[in-house]
């Protein structure tokens, strides 16, 4: 019996061996799956919770002008951060950085005490700062080198180019139309650290490398828009006006040369209000104040046109062919639409005469005929037909729309006052879009900046191409608008703009702003040179001159002096040659 | 070439007159040393951040290891039948140490109230490590003294209540179901051998097996919502990247460690979890340190150390000169096969996670001296192997 006990022991030892035996194989499986399956798995997650990631900055693309020049650049500028668990002395880190980057010492203190593992005290410090931070050597603060935004000519077109914010993206302007080109991919730097955050100093650094973003080269031309922009300002100043613009376009590709809207604003500063204001309001306040300096008027606001409008009147008269050249009008110094009497400018009147003068003399009844000649209907598919109810397409945020009648509310009033450019609003960039469409053979083109997209060396990556509407009015239309408007400039109301050795054909615009006899007007110009064949086309606004208003005598001059300057820059001949 | 065959000759005599396991002596070495390197690798960064000693934990496992051998070399060299007669009163300290963790003796860690300590000394001691002792001496007795009765329906019922109220103590005063389980394993498994009987246990095993299928399902079913602790541990369990904040965080980070040491390990002393990462790492977790830094084979040798000191352990309660001795070593035996085996499953996430330590490697001073008594215990038995019977 003894024996049979032990052989029975015997068997349940082994089996327990056996039984363990076994489910060690089972743990073997186990780690077989762990360590063969997910190891990728579990070693991508644990790489992400080792790891500390630090951004490094993309250097923003360039943005040239066409001869190169470059008007956005980026210059080293550092960030200052804390690493929490790494600091040694917190109250020095809190004097010095407070001291050295000019902040609140409660700010910093605050930042400074932040349980997190890299908190950012300050992004876009000045290289010099920077570097004098690092030679404290303190435990714990970081710098950081990156890149920041830099315009070399600081107000130069800065409504056009816009600004980057604290992370380098685009605001306003080309900067935000362009930022998936321009923006580049940051890079990161990846340490090594323990649970508390602390580096482990063997394990090194990893450095994803950041993909610069590429150069954008813009049709603006540098000298033309400085002196298109000395121009504004001089004529601002001279006249006490609220504002200026000037926009300069090749009228055959839409390709803009300038776009001024002074006041500018410096690029370098775009939050800095000029003159001090803003100092003592809300945040909200001036934020509007803000949004106020950079919004580009030529653009983002409406006006009423006015009498440059009579050359889209004009056009459609000729294309329907309701009037020619030799249409006899007879103005007495008003006439009567339905039930009202619109007076012309001239209280006597100009008496007979035929169109070319009619546009010389910028009649208004003469036009408002033409006007009820075409009809409500034909006015107003042409209006559409030469794109006045589309935006233009300009490659710039923010374009406004056009505020026009309705056609079923139009009557004839309506359409007597739209025919001189009066009871709606379109932006300036429309009217100079339009003009140019009319005068450059029919071609309706898209005012536009960007050309090509380039690498760092130069090399084009991306050509941009913008729709192109012909045949919006005939070949002969425009050769005949054309001719008068050169006549116009030459004998009439446009004199004053008038480029000696040079063909120039043009419109001068008095408009009251709304409302009414509120005593403020606009001035604008608009010329093209030279009048046979146009290869620029520039509009001139002046908001509320003061003293003398009239668009023949403020605006005229201002595109006159710029084209005495550009033509011959440009290498457009003069006749004379 | 005479003085050599006189010499073997004597060997063999004296062979007959006594047996010593140098094998298992050797692995129980290996795995202690191999663990005293473990616990350097895995707590040398904490330790110095905590106490500005690298060695910390080091030196005081060292210590405690030394005093372990001491206790092993003089339990070994003590006939086993010695310790017979205090198995009733083993059993009555092991009842009577437990509550004493609820006294001013008592002490905390790791928000468990398991350790209490002994004036003079300075030295923590775990009642459940007494107990698991206790436990193996005391139904090693039982067993002898039973006999035949072990065979009826009534002695098998005795013998499985006998560890009863051990194991309530253990899981209600000291809350830890960890030691309890061990301590209900090593008796189930002591029973299994003292009874010729397979049907029993395995209607236990399936029974057991079906209980625990059974709760699992509740839980998920429930959604873990008002099961509270131990509901939301099971949850984390099955999913614990779901749970990588709470309950399944020690788990997930143990996951970490083993996948991101893959097949051949980062190298010894590489280990990224061990920087704060992995809490525990010296301890319950050091399995998972293990394979971090020396990969899959690494776990492997130790996963075969193990079987191998089974395997030894096997073979001495099978030869053993009685069976009082048999017993003893069939319940070290299933003490350090079920801590093992718990171990490594928790740490890979194939059981709940519970708090078990890798017997030997892992720090913990008491654990290590009690399993080096064992092994005296062990070593005893061995001695008294009659290797004519062989």
């Amino acid at each position: 019996m003894e024996g049979n006990n032990k052989i029975f022991h015997r068997k349940k030892i082994l089996t327990i061996f056996l039984l363990c035996a076994g489910v060690f194989l089972g743990l073997f499986g186990r780690l077989i799956y762990l360590t063969v399956w997910r190891a990728e798995h579990y070693s991508t997650l644990a790489t992400d919770l080792h790891e500390r990631e630090r951004s490094i900055k993309a250097a923003r693309g360039r943005i040239l002008d066409r001869n190169g020049t470059v008007l956005a650049d980026n210059k080293t500028v550092c960030t200052v951060s804390v690493v929490h668990n790494q600091l040694e002395n917190p109250d020095e880190v809190v004097e010095i950085l407070s001291k050295e980057l000019n902040l609140s010492p409660e700010y910093v203190r605050k930042r400074v005490e932040k349980y997190t593992s890299m908190e950012r005290i300050k992004s876009n410090v000045e290289k010099t700062v920077g570097d004098r931070i690092r030679e404290y050597d303190l435990a714990g603060v970081k710098v950081d080198e990156d890149y920041k935004r830099y315009y070399p000519y600081n107000e130069l077109a800065s409504k056009v180019l816009g600004f980057t914010g604290g992370d380098n993206q685009g605001i306003i302007g080309l900067e935000v139309v362009y930022e998936e080109y321009l923006e580049g991919k940051p890079g990161t730097i990846l340490t090594v650290t323990d649970a508390k955050g602390v580096e482990v100093e063997a394990a090194g650094e990893r450095r994803i490398e950041p993909v610069n973003g590429h150069d954008l080269c813009i049709s603006l031309d540098m000298n033309i828009q400085s002196y298109a922009t000395q121009l504004a300002t001089q004529t601002m100043a001279a006249k006490e006006a609220d504002s200026v613009s000037i926009l300069v376009m090749n009228p055959k590709t839409g390709e803009m040369l300038a776009c001024v809207n002074v006041p500018e604003f410096d690029l370098n500063q775009p939050y800095l209000l000029q003159d001090g204001a803003g100092q003592d309001c809300t945040e909200e306040e001036k934020q509007n104040l803000l949004n106020k300096m950079w919004r580009n008027g030529c653009i983002n606001d409406t006006y009423e046109p006015g009498s440059t409008f009579k050359i889209i009147t004009a056009a459609a008269g000729l294309e329907q062919g309701v009037i020619t050249t030799d249409s006899h009008f007879s103005c007495p110094g008003f006439i009567i639409v339905d039930d009202r009497k619109i007076r012309c400018h001239k209280i006597a009147g100009h008496g007979s005469q035929d169109f070319t003068h009619c546009m010389m003399n910028s009649c208004n009844p003469a036009l408002i005929s033409v006007g009820l000649r075409l009809g409500i209907d034909n006015y107003y598919s042409y209006f559409e037909q030469f794109g006045l109810k589309d935006r233009t397409g300009i490659d710039l945020p923010g374009e406004a729309a056009t505020i026009m009648h309705k056609k079923e509310n139009m009557g004839n009033v309506e359409l007597a006052t739209v025919a001189f450019g009066q009871s709606f609003q379109i932006t300036p960039i429309q009217l100079l879009t339009t003009a140019a469409s009319i005068v450059n053979g029919g071609n309706r083109i898209t005012p536009h900046f960007g050309i090509c997209v380039c690498d760092s060396g130069g090399k084009v990556l991306e050509e941009f191409d913008y729709p192109v509407k012909t045949g919006i009015v005939s070949e002969k239309t425009s050769a005949t608008m054309r001719e008068i408007l050169e006549m116009v400039v030459k004998e009439g109301s446009g004199k004053n703009g008038k480029v000696e050795g040079f063909r120039v054909g043009g419109k001068t615009a008095t408009s009251q702003t709304l409302p009414r006899g509120s005593g403020k007007y606009i001035s604008s110009f608009i010329g093209f040179a030279p009048a046979d064949d146009p290869q620029v086309i520039a509009l001139a606004i002046i908001n509320n001159p003061k003293g003398v208003y009239y668009g023949g005598q403020v605006a005229a001059p201002v595109i006159r002096q710029l084209f005495e300057n550009i033509l011959p820059y440009m290498g457009i001949m003069s006749y004379n040659q | 070439m005479a003085m050599q065959r006189t010499a073997v000759r004597r060997k063999r005599r004296e062979q007959t007159e006594f047996f010593f396991d140098y094998s298992l002596l050797f692995i129980v070495l290996f795995l202690l040393g191999f663990g005293l390197v473990m616990i350097y690798s895995a707590s040398s960064y904490e330790a110095f951040q905590d106490f500005q000693d690298a060695s910390y934990y080091l030196k005081k496992q060292l210590i405690a290891m030394i005093i372990g051998l001491v206790l092993m070399i003089v339990v070994a060299n003590i006939p086993y039948h010695f310790w017979e007669r205090f198995a009733f009163l083993g059993y009555f300290v092991s009842m009577a140490l437990v509550p004493l963790v609820l006294t001013p003796l008592g002490v905390e860690s790791h928000g468990a109230r398991r350790w209490i300590r002994i004036p003079g000394i300075g030295l923590n001691l775990q009642p459940a490590e007494v107990a698991k002792l206790g436990m193996i001496l005391f139904l090693a007795v039982m067993v002898c003294k039973m006999g035949k009765n072990v065979r009826t329906m009534k002695g098998f019922f005795v013998m499985l209540l006998v560890p009863l109220p051990v194991v309530a103590e253990v899981y209600l005063i000291t809350k830890n179901l960890s030691s309890a389980i061990i301590i209900m394993g090593i008796s189930v498994l002591m029973v299994f051998v003292a009874s010729p009987d397979y049907k029993k246990f395995i209607i236990i095993g399936a029974a057991g097996v079906a209980a625990v299928a059974l709760l699992i399902f509740l839980i998920v079913s429930s959604g873990g919502g008002d099961g509270g602790f131990r509901s939301e541990r099971i949850l984390a369990w099955l999913d614990p990247e779901g749970h990588s904040q709470g309950k399944g965080f020690q788990t997930l980070q143990a996951l970490y460690a083993i996948g991101s040491g893959g097949i051949f390990g980062k190298g010894l002393g590489q280990s990224m979890q061990k920087l704060s990462f992995l809490p525990e790492a010296q301890n319950d977790m050091i399995f998972s340190i293990i394979c971090e830094e020396l990969g899959l084979f690494g776990a492997i040798a130790v996963i075969l150390m193990f079987i191998m000191l089974l395997w030894r352990m096997m073979v001495i309660a099978n030869n053993a000169e009685d069976l009082f001795g048999a017993m003893l070593v069939v319940g070290v035996m299933g003490h350090i096969a079920i801590q093992a085996i718990l171990n490594i499953a928790v740490v890979t996430n194939t059981i709940p996670n519970t708090g078990i330590s890798l017997p030997f490697i892992s720090y913990g001073g008491s654990s290590v001296m009690f399993l080096l008594i064992e092994i005296g215990l062990v070593l005893s038995v061995a001695k008294h192997i009659q290797l004519k019977e062989l």
